[in-house]
């Protein structure tokens, strides 16, 4: 009986050693099937490939960055009041106007100021203690704030009157853009003629903070966007052409706002 | 008796499994295997796969030829600015990021119609040296006009020194 069982197995073992489960020989075998296929596709995958956001817009994403609750966010909103404004309006050319931004652009910056993916030593600490569920929530109280192009609100805007020369140049970039150049229009995207996730309406934005994200775009500091698309715009505007749409834009007389009125 | 039903149950049951995979798109890698899961989901496209920001551009295979790969979006062809040899065939492996584009080779007078969810793939040669415009044939919307990339004709010796792991493009060094 041993002699037959040493036969069997190809090397000795005595009778009542317990007989190990990678011995028996189909399922060794089924193993080695199962994992075969996954350490080639394992071996087959890039190394490190470049993520700008991990924002994706799917189903789930979309469902959840516009489901929050405005008053809930409003409370959380107490402690953006001191750099973005009481009113979603800020005071400084460096931080944003936040007032009437769209909620799912709101919500994709908070989370890539966490990942990291967004550079920012103010941002980044506060968007760590939010939850992606506050994101929501801020970001639905923020969009619902109302912008000066609102007929009802009267209060007295630009913050800066635009050179005439420049805003010639600005108006062509935003309305016609640059085909030879294959610059899209800014309001394409940007609104009121188009809008795709992300991108925010501009034309409460203010002066400063645009020019330094065009800049930023261009010299690669700020690598955010999804598919390159500012990056590659940004770089082949000249440096005329980001101030001029920035003062444009900064002035509130992008195309959504209301014209002044004829004295 | 019994035991041939069970057997031929469970060879029906993983017959199924393997279909759905196919049918509902489920994405298991190890059902790649039976050819489950090949479409692309176009919204996440840049989180990883072979249309990454990486990934881009044009690329000498192993074998020594040349494929480029382009990711179509509103209004946008990423890379911007394309290169390639002249005189060689060079594959193009295109998708789009949201709805329908064409890539015209005005130098050609080709298109790849490009779809979301699918890879576009085309093998063209390029006769003459120059940079050429690549612009949008399919309306995809209010910035359709201005989607134009270019894509410059390069002597075949200057892509000698591309590695496989390396891609190359003329945009603005990110």
């Amino acid at each position: 009986m041993t002699r037959h069982n040493k036969q069997c197995s190809g090397r000795p073992r005595g009778a009542d050693t317990p007989v190990r489960f990678l011995d028996r020989k189909p399922f060794a075998i089924l193993l080695f099937c199962l994992a075969l296929p996954l350490f080639l596709l394992g071996n087959s995958a890039d190394d490190q490939p470049r993520v700008p956001s991990d924002v994706a817009w799917t189903h789930d994403t979309i469902e959840l960055a516009s489901s929050g609750d405005a008053f809930r966010g409003s409370l959380i909103a107490k402690s953006c009041a001191h750099c973005h404004g009481s009113e979603g309006f800020s005071s400084e050319p460096g931080i944003p106007n936040l007032a009437g931004i769209d909620r799912l652009s709101i919500w994709k910056q908070l989370q890539d100021f966490r990942s990291g993916k967004r550079y920012s030593p103010v941002m980044q600490p506060i968007a760590v203690e939010l939850s992606s569920r506050n994101d929501a929530d801020v970001s639905a109280y923020f969009s619902m704030l109302p912008t000066f192009s609102d007929p009802q609100d009267n209060r007295v805007f630009p913050q800066a009157i635009p050179d005439p020369k420049t805003s010639r140049l600005a108006e062509n970039l935003i309305v016609f853009g640059d085909a030879h150049r294959g610059i899209p229009p800014c309001e394409s995207c940007h609104g009121p003629v188009g809008f795709i996730r992300g991108a925010p309406s501009l034309a409460t934005q203010n002066a400063g903070y645009l020019l330094e994200q065009l800049q930023h775009f261009a010299q690669g500091l700020r690598t955010n966007d999804i598919d390159e698309v500012m990056r590659i715009v940004s770089s082949q505007l000249t440096d005329e052409e980001k101030s001029a749409v920035s003062a444009y834009y900064g002035a509130g007389r992008g195309p959504s706002a209301p014209r002044p009125p004829i004295p | 008796m019994r035991q041939k039903i069970v057997f031929a149950l469970s060879i029906i049951l993983v017959g199924c499994i393997i279909l759905a995979t196919r049918v509902y798109m489920i994405d298991i890698p190890i059902y790649r295997f039976f050819g489950g899961g090949r479409e692309l989901n176009p919204a996440t496209l840049h989180l990883a796969g072979e249309f990454v920001e990486s990934n881009l551009g044009t690329t000498r295979e192993p074998d020594g030829s040349y494929t480029v790969r382009v990711v179509a979006t509103q209004y946008m062809f990423v890379p911007h600015c394309m290169e390639v040899p002249v005189g060689v065939p060079v594959r193009f492996r295109v998708t789009s990021a949201d709805i329908v584009h064409g890539l015209t080779f005005t130098n050609l007078r080709r298109i790849i119609k490009v779809t979301p969810g699918t890879i576009s793939e085309a093998v063209f040669e390029f006769p003459n040296l120059g940079e050429f415009d690549l612009p949008c044939s399919e309306f995809c919307g209010p910035g359709h006009f201005a989607m134009r990339s270019h894509i410059r004709v390069l002597p075949a010796d200057q892509f000698a020194n591309l590695r496989p792991d390396q891609r190359r493009s003329c945009d603005a060094p990110q």
